[in-house]
């Protein structure tokens, strides 16, 4: 029974890394500007990463590569946020424009 | 007698005011004539808000060593000051002292007196020095033998130890949590690395001696109280962005936004800044001190990131609950749109 839970626990986490992962490459496509790119981009990692790495860590269950999933989740967190702001930043230093919907 | 010219670079510092004592004082009882320069050092960053004020804040400054001069008997003492390096941009000591060296050979300076507490650009310890410059370029220079504050001289040595202790422990439990805890040669190997780790670093990862009854507790509300509300917002405006690309019509709403947040200091000031940017929908594109100018993707993260919820949460770790009681960015006036150029 436990273990029927921990596979479908499994099984929704990674549908859940692959939805995010899905949405944020649609968003990267769709969108129309480098700033509302980051955003969508940096979404694969926070949540889509996040999620298969959950997945990852309950299918090792209790072992000592359980703790370096858990941190490489954590590293995740901090390191992405940087990158998108780095994105970010470089594009507004450069002087790019954000896009708005209500101008052409 | 021809005029002896000496410089003093002089930069915002506990020592500054003993320093500009200790030249006047000395000019008066030298023998000949004595000029006296003081600089400041100010790199060229006009495009930031604090790039242009460090040009302000210097000549501030310069003003007021002006005026020091004169309360210590030197009225009618040759005094030059100057802003350099305003044209260009200054990163670490080797450009401060370039700029230095190339106003001691433009001015024709004999010699150079430094503020012990003089220290320009970067402090890290793999960057040489800026006597180290002066030495190379045959320059005179002689450190102010002016006493520091003995709080400051207790506090350093006193956090030295600990701060040490601390980087050294955190090394060492990273490294054999990677590796292997009873495995000897992990243990030496990780050993050797956390030493060189808390050697050249420990002095600019902490910015205070680490408490750790407070650290302590800060932890414990970050993880229990802080992550897990981060997690359910960064899922809930994941499923809210998700939704908004999704539909066919795409309704996004653009808008870059400068919110001035309420929480001092470095680390709660990253902390949140990275929060917001891990919380789609909002991302920060420039963080100036307490200012951020954040680009929000749809109204819904907009009006979130308005209502300070990320705000409010890193104040609590850092500060306790009674600074939780703060109004919301939105309720202090300090949320703004902006568009394009102007910053």
């Amino acid at each position: 029974m436990i273990e029927r839970l921990r596979v479908g626990a499994i099984v929704v986490l990674i549908a859940g890394g692959v939805f995010f992962t899905f949405v944020s490459t649609t968003g990267v496509l769709r969108l129309p500007d480098v700033y509302t790119r980051a955003h969508t981009a940096s979404q694969a990692d926070t949540l889509g990463a996040g999620f298969a790495l959950a997945a990852v860590a309950l299918a090792f269950g209790w072992q000592p590569t359980t703790v370096i999933t858990v941190l490489l989740l954590f590293f995740i967190f901090i390191t992405n946020p940087t990158a998108a702001h780095a994105v970010a930043r470089a594009a507004y230093e450069s002087g790019v424009e954000p896009w708005r919907e209500d101008e052409p | 007698m021809a005029t002896e010219r000496v410089l003093v670079p002089i930069e915002q510092s506990v020592t500054l005011r003993r320093t500009v004592g200790y030249a006047v004082e000395s000019a008066l009882d030298s023998a000949g004539a004595v000029e006296l320069h003081f600089v400041a050092a100010v790199t060229n960053d006009e495009r930031t808000p604090t790039g242009r004020r460090a040009v302000e804040d210097a000549e501030g400054l310069l003003d007021r060593v002006r005026a020091w001069v004169d309360e210590d008997g030197g009225e009618s003492m040759t005094v030059e000051t100057a802003a350099i390096g305003t044209d260009r941009y200054l990163f670490s000591p080797r450009d401060y002292a370039d700029t230095i060296v190339e106003y001691v050979h433009e001015t024709g300076i004999d010699r150079v007196i430094l503020d012990p507490e003089y220290r320009p650009g970067a402090s890290a310890p793999m960057l040489r020095p800026i006597e180290h410059r002066l030495d190379e370029q045959d320059i005179a220079y002689e450190e102010a033998p002016v006493e520091r504050r003995t709080r400051r001289a207790q506090f350093v040595t006193g956090g030295g130890a600990s701060r040490f202790l601390a980087l050294f422990l955190v090394s060492v439990g990273f490294y054999l949590v990677l590796g292997d805890p009873t495995y000897w040669f992990d243990l030496v190997t990780g050993a050797v690395t956390g030493l060189i780790v808390a050697l050249t670093l420990s002095h600019v990862t902490f910015p205070k001696p680490p408490q750790a009854v407070r650290s302590t507790l800060r932890t414990l509300r970050f993880f229990v109280v802080y992550v897990p509300y981060l997690l359910y917002e960064i899922v809930k405006a994941n499923l809210q962005v998700a939704a908004v690309i999704l539909r066919p019509s795409m309704p996004i709403e653009p808008r870059m936004t400068r919110v001035r947040v309420a929480v001092p200091g470095g680390l709660p000031l990253t902390s949140l800044a990275n929060s917001i940017t891990l919380t789609p929908g909002t991302l920060t594109v420039r963080a100036d001190d307490q200012e951020l100018i954040i680009h929000a993707l749809i109204p819904d993260a907009r009006e979130g990131l308005f209502a300070g919820g990320l705000e409010r949460g890193i104040r609590f770790v850092f500060f306790g609950r009674s600074a939780t009681s703060i109004a919301s960015p939105e309720e202090r006036g300090d949320t703004e749109i902006i568009r394009g150029e102007e910053s």
